[in-house]
């Protein structure tokens, strides 16, 4: 069966890298000033249908989306690059070199947005706090009770501790909005570019408390001090930062639809 | 700095945290379309069945 | 090379708990939104303080049914939603 050409990035130097997807190693396909990053794959395994079945195996996601990543990586690390989607399959040399060519000027638009800059990542955790007791029910902390006001009327009092939690969640969530906001605009403001991903998965991240932002940032590198500052100086309060990075730019390589 | 409320993760490629890079593989990157066999944005990434599997903190923190 | 190492959990409810859950979790949705609209109509002052009492006893019972039928049913509160994909669950997490 005929292999497929597999795409990881475009550049504009061909450089020496690790091997890639399912252990192929990697090379290059030069055209129009532009060179392409790829490895032959196995039909049986990157097809439409067997990649439908992988892609729902989280171990092949997993093994998949890191050896793709160790590429690109060591490819961003050495020169400016354009880091293609996971899985861009073509169906042989010919065609990549016929892409580099029809879509020179947007790949150097690209490039050229990319160049002297890094992506890094900013996200928000809202840190676990105790539930607010709303302050106009009465003291602080429990149920708010109101003496023996509560034996006669239990279910007036249930309800209005139902409403004080309602409330002041819907309040806090209100708030944690607000915050992520102002942090995405102030980051944003020290890069090129930002753009805010999906919260995660807990599932997949693993943590339990509430992720406010999953912000990247396009920075120049000149700046990367300033703003991993200013990432720091917007925590606090009840909201953990992480900082990741650096980045290949993957966040910011979208190209005008051909 | 506030230490106490940032953590940076500058990481090897093989430590970063897979999460972050899905975020990054599956919605970022150059999608180019037309006259390929096949891009992941073909794909309906909404069947990834999440289900069936069960991902600890200390998993992940312990995976390298 | 390392990768990840993923847990695949066997799943051990049996048909009947499993149809147990899902009535049970379309019940507390009903349970939450009825509680939800009580709130608000007591924050409108539409209804009398006879009103608010009933409504919050009956509520208060219904929330002490279900911890109950949940532990009848070796259930806990967190069992109780469904995961709607790309739309995230039924029910808040919290």
């Amino acid at each position: 069966m005929p292999d497929l050409t597999y795409l990881y990035a475009v550049a504009r130097e061909p450089l020496p890298c690790p091997p890639g997807v399912a252990g192929a190693p990697v090379r290059t396909v030069t055209c129009s000033g532009l060179v392409a990053y790829v490895s032959s794959v196995p039909l049986e395994q990157f097809g439409e249908e067997p990649l439908r079945r992988s892609l729902e195996d989280l171990d092949w996601l997993a093994e998949t989306a890191r050896a793709h990543h160790r590429v690109v990586d060591a490819v961003a690390a050495a020169t400016t690059t354009a880091p293609v989607r996971l899985v861009t399959v073509y169906g042989d040399d010919a065609q990549v070199a016929e892409l580099l060519e029809r879509r020179a000027a947007a790949f150097a638009e690209v490039l050229a947005h990319v160049t002297g800059r890094r992506e890094w990542g900013v996200k928000a955790y809202s840190s676990p706090q105790e539930e607010p007791v709303n302050a106009g029910e009465g003291h602080g902390g429990g149920r708010a009770c109101e003496g023996d006001r509560q034996a006669s009327r239990p279910g007036t009092a249930y309800l209005q501790h139902r409403r004080a939690t309602l409330r002041g969640r819907e309040q806090a969530r209100r708030q944690a909005l607000q915050r992520a906001d102002h942090i995405h605009r102030a980051l944003t403001a020290l890069a090129a570019a930002g753009h805010r991903h999906r919260a995660q998965d807990p599932r997949l991240s693993g943590r339990d408390d509430v992720m406010l932002l999953n912000g990247a940032y396009l920075v120049d590198e000149a700046r990367e001090e300033e703003f991993a500052a200013r990432a720091g100086e917007l925590g606090g309060d009840g909201v953990e930062i992480r900082l990741t990075g650096p980045w290949a730019p993957y966040s910011f390589t979208v190209m005008e639809p051909a | 700095m506030r230490r106490d409320v940032v953590a940076c993760e500058q990481l090897p490629p093989e430590r970063v945290a897979l999460v972050d890079l899905l975020d990054r593989l599956l919605a970022g990157g150059v999608v180019v379309t037309g006259d390929l066999v096949l891009s992941i944005a073909d794909i309906d990434l909404v069947h990834i069945s999440l289900r069936t599997l069960l991902v600890s903190a200390d998993e992940l923190e312990g995976s390298l | 090379m390392d990768t990840p190492r993923w847990r695949v959990t066997a799943d051990p409810d049996t048909v009947e708990r499993d149809l147990s859950r899902l009535v049970l979790t379309l019940v507390e949705l009903v349970r939450q939104l009825v509680e939800r609209q009580c709130v608000r109509r007591m924050e409108q002052g539409n209804l009398t303080d006879e009103q608010i009492e009933v409504l919050g006893v009956t509520l208060m019972r219904l929330e002490g049914a279900m911890t109950d039928l949940c532990e009848r049913f070796d259930l806990a509160p967190e069992d109780l939603n469904l995961d709607l994909g790309p739309l995230g669950t039924l029910l808040p997490t919290q």
